[in-house]
């Protein structure tokens, strides 16, 4: 039972496989065994007779085998489709939104088209807290902002974020969690004790104390930057690079364990008996073996990076007005509990759908993969 | 077993020492002049360089962490950037009582809601009990905490609207006072703060007892006629409870990242409230004296169920 995972964990500990092993001990029961089902048919592997490969044909491969039950995993294709929905919305929406509707003639503004009062950051003074409208879908928040267009920028937010942290997070715990796992030595001391500084030091704290001290100067540093710079979104890169510190160190210990666990087997041994260089044998043995506990870590980890982006944006330190983030607006709409609920109540539940839909996903992959994990 | 927790106290210095490292390089390099953001207005140079000499930041880092660690020790945190003359722990100590109070509470919750239901659901394998249990417990777990908190609110406004009463939304009474007036806020706060933690153990009990459930002791119990009762409650449970007790170190980490938000969203006066403002503040000796106390707490958390693991596990005394 190891007893540091205190990075939100997406599962409970009782569970499977996405926990790290305890500091330079073997990994755990769960990981011995989906690394021996990954290495049944692992690539490369030499055909021992004709029976054999006559056998592996006629054997769906592990990961067709894994893609099969995942499509009969009805909860996670469910969020899967809804994940697919989120982003095609937030990609597609914003664009198709503002060709919608008429000019509006604005008391307060003059005419105004519908790209203007369809964007995220476009202020009705007098439109202020209504409900949902044929002009307004989802209503207008309390300075008279279009919440459907907030909330597609929001989700963008979530999605551009998540990208953000989950490419150095794989990247990263890729290239260290190989190198601590077949190499040892010194690589791996040095990820030992940075994970237990990582872990000892809840991820949110330090992502709070990064935003808050540097943020001020980092939105003005990096509003120049197209598209993550301007309207208040300057942040973004800060708060992303806050949380990846925060969690390339959970998936490079699952890598590493999984690496400890893939050199002990005979289809390595074999490849470096051949005469293979340890680099061929990483990137052609190793790493394609890694893949199944990457996408399932990945997966799980989506959801905790959307909350902390969103949490840190909730507490003020991430995303500034005029921009828009799924925490931001729910921090906007927290004065107005009493009066307009429903100014709180959107975004909140939007995004518990996004964080409950990965993490059942996460949840299903992982259970694809590995079914042994199964109760 | 001496072994094991010398090697975990060596480990435990170091990260104490990676952590004040961490909180006192990130003020050094942070950006801008706290001392003449404080003084806006009112710049002078003469008076600059005084305030900085008697904050000791003009002395090469080294020192100044050196300062920083020696005062540490005397848990002296200096003292605030923002209110002149006073110190850290004056702004600090209405708070720790509160974080504390919410901890503890929370931590009952936890355990007391979570094993419980964990339990029950286990025994009821697979019924409508155990689905609702578990459906329950896993959209718990996986929502963020500052979400649960957020529609809590929802409805006790809904619900004060619909029937009159004046249930409070957000406040918190004195700490460690139980009447009602002060008891009343802390509740709903107390339940949330809780309810990720429930969760979790809910979901852990379940799996460890299914676990206990399925040896051959258990077998034996039952095959020597023992009532199902007894089997249940004596000889599974006991056993069943032991890996609960380990994991009482990610159960602190749950809720000291829970603090900030329910601080904030429930408006209670505690540590997490405080290190937020100091944030924005760029209030650096506050800033640094919350984060190394959280952490600290993560860090005993984790060696009392370090220590605990020794004692109910002897098996691990040789790692």
């Amino acid at each position: 039972m190891s007893m540091d995972a205190h990075q939100r964990p997406s599962e409970a500990a009782g569970e499977s496989f996405v926990k790290p092993d305890a500091v330079l001990q073997p990994p755990p029961a769960e990981l011995l065994e989906l690394a021996a089902g990954v290495s049944e048919t692992p690539p490369g592997a030499v055909p021992l007779g004709e029976e054999e490969v006559l056998q592996e044909r006629r054997a769906p491969s592990p990961l067709r085998e894994s893609l099969r039950r995942l499509r009969r995993d009805k909860r996670a294709m469910v969020s899967l489709g809804l994940i697919i929905f989120f982003v095609l919305v937030a990609f597609f929406g914003p664009p198709i939104y503002q060709h919608i509707g008429g000019i509006y003639q604005s008391p307060q503004n003059g005419p105004v088209p519908a790209s203007v009062y369809h964007s995220y950051y476009h202020e009705e003074l007098i439109r202020q807290d209504e409900g949902p409208s044929a002009q307004y879908w989802l209503g207008t928040d309390d300075l008279g902002r279009d919440i459907l267009a907030r909330l597609m920028q929001g989700m963008l937010v979530s999605i551009i974020v998540a990208t953000l942290v989950e490419v150095v997070d794989i990247v990263l715990g890729l290239i260290v969690g190989v190198l601590a796992g077949y190499f040892g030595g010194w690589i791996d001391q040095l990820l030992a004790r940075f994970t237990d500084l990582m872990f000892a030091f809840p991820g949110l704290l330090f992502a709070i104390m990064l935003t808050g001290i540097i943020g001020p100067g980092a939105s003005d540093a990096l509003a120049k930057l197209p598209i993550i710079g301007p309207n208040g979104n300057g942040r973004l890169l800060l708060v992303s690079l806050a949380l990846a510190i925060t969690v390339w160190p959970l998936m490079a210990r699952y890598v590493r364990g999984q690496t400890l666990q893939l050199k002990e087997q005979q289809f390595i041994e074999a490849a470096r008996t051949s005469g293979s260089s340890d680099l061929r044998i990483i990137f052609r043995h190793v790493i394609p073996n890694l893949m199944s506990i990457v996408v399932v870590a990945s997966t799980l980890n989506i959801s905790n990076t959307i909350i902390g982006e969103a949490g840190i944006s909730l507490l003020g330190l991430g995303v500034q007005a005029p921009g828009s983030s799924l925490g931001l607006m729910i921090s906007d709409a927290t004065p107005y509990i009493n009066t307009h609920p429903w100014e709180i109540l959107v975004p909140t539940t939007v995004l518990a759908l996004i964080v409950l839909a990965f993490s059942f996903l996460g949840d299903g992959l992982r259970d694809a993969f590995d079914p042994r994990s199964k109760d | 077993m001496l072994q094991f927790l010398v090697k975990r106290l060596i480990g435990l210095i170091f990260v104490i020492v990676g952590i004040t490292f961490i909180t006192f390089i990130m003020g050094y390099l942070a950006p801008g002049d706290p001392i003449r953001a404080q003084m806006g207005d009112h710049f002078d140079y003469h008076t600059w360089l005084m305030l900085r000499h008697a904050y000791g930041l003009d002395l090469p880092w080294y020192q100044q962490y050196y300062n920083y660690l020696v005062h540490l020790a005397h848990l002296d945190f200096g003292i605030s950037f923002k209110y002149q003359n006073r110190p850290v722990w004056d702004i600090l100590k209405d708070g720790v009582p509160v974080s504390l109070e919410l901890a503890f509470w929370g931590l009952i919750v936890e355990l007391l809601l979570g094993i419980p239901v964990g339990i029950l659901s286990a025994i009821r394998a697979n019924s409508w009990i155990d689905t609702l249990n578990m459906g329950v417990a896993l959209i718990i777990y996986a929502l963020p905490p500052f979400v649960i908190a957020i529609l809590a609110q929802v409805i006790i406004v809904w619900i004060d609207s619909k029937t009159g009463a004046s249930w409070p939304s957000s406040s918190w009474g004195a700490p460690w006072q139980y009447d009602w007036a002060d008891l009343q806020p802390k509740i709903v706060p107390i339940l949330v703060y809780g309810a990720a933690g429930y969760a979790y153990f809910a979901r852990l009990a379940r799996t460890t007892m299914l676990e206990v459930l399925r040896q051959d002791y258990v077998r034996t119990a039952r095959a020597k006629g023992l009532r199902e009762r007894v089997v249940i409650y004596w000889h599974a449970l006991r056993n069943a409870l032991i890996p609960l007790v380990t994991v009482l170190g990610v159960a602190i980490g749950l809720l000291v990242a829970g603090t900030f938000f329910i601080e904030q969203i429930f408006n209670i006066p505690g540590i997490g409230r405080i290190s937020l403002q100091s944030v924005i503040d760029l209030d650096y000796p506050v800033i640094q004296a919350t984060v190394v106390l959280l952490a600290v707490g993560v860090v005993i958390g984790n060696l009392i169920s370090d220590i605990l693991y020794t004692i109910v596990d002897p098996r691990i005394r040789l790692e």
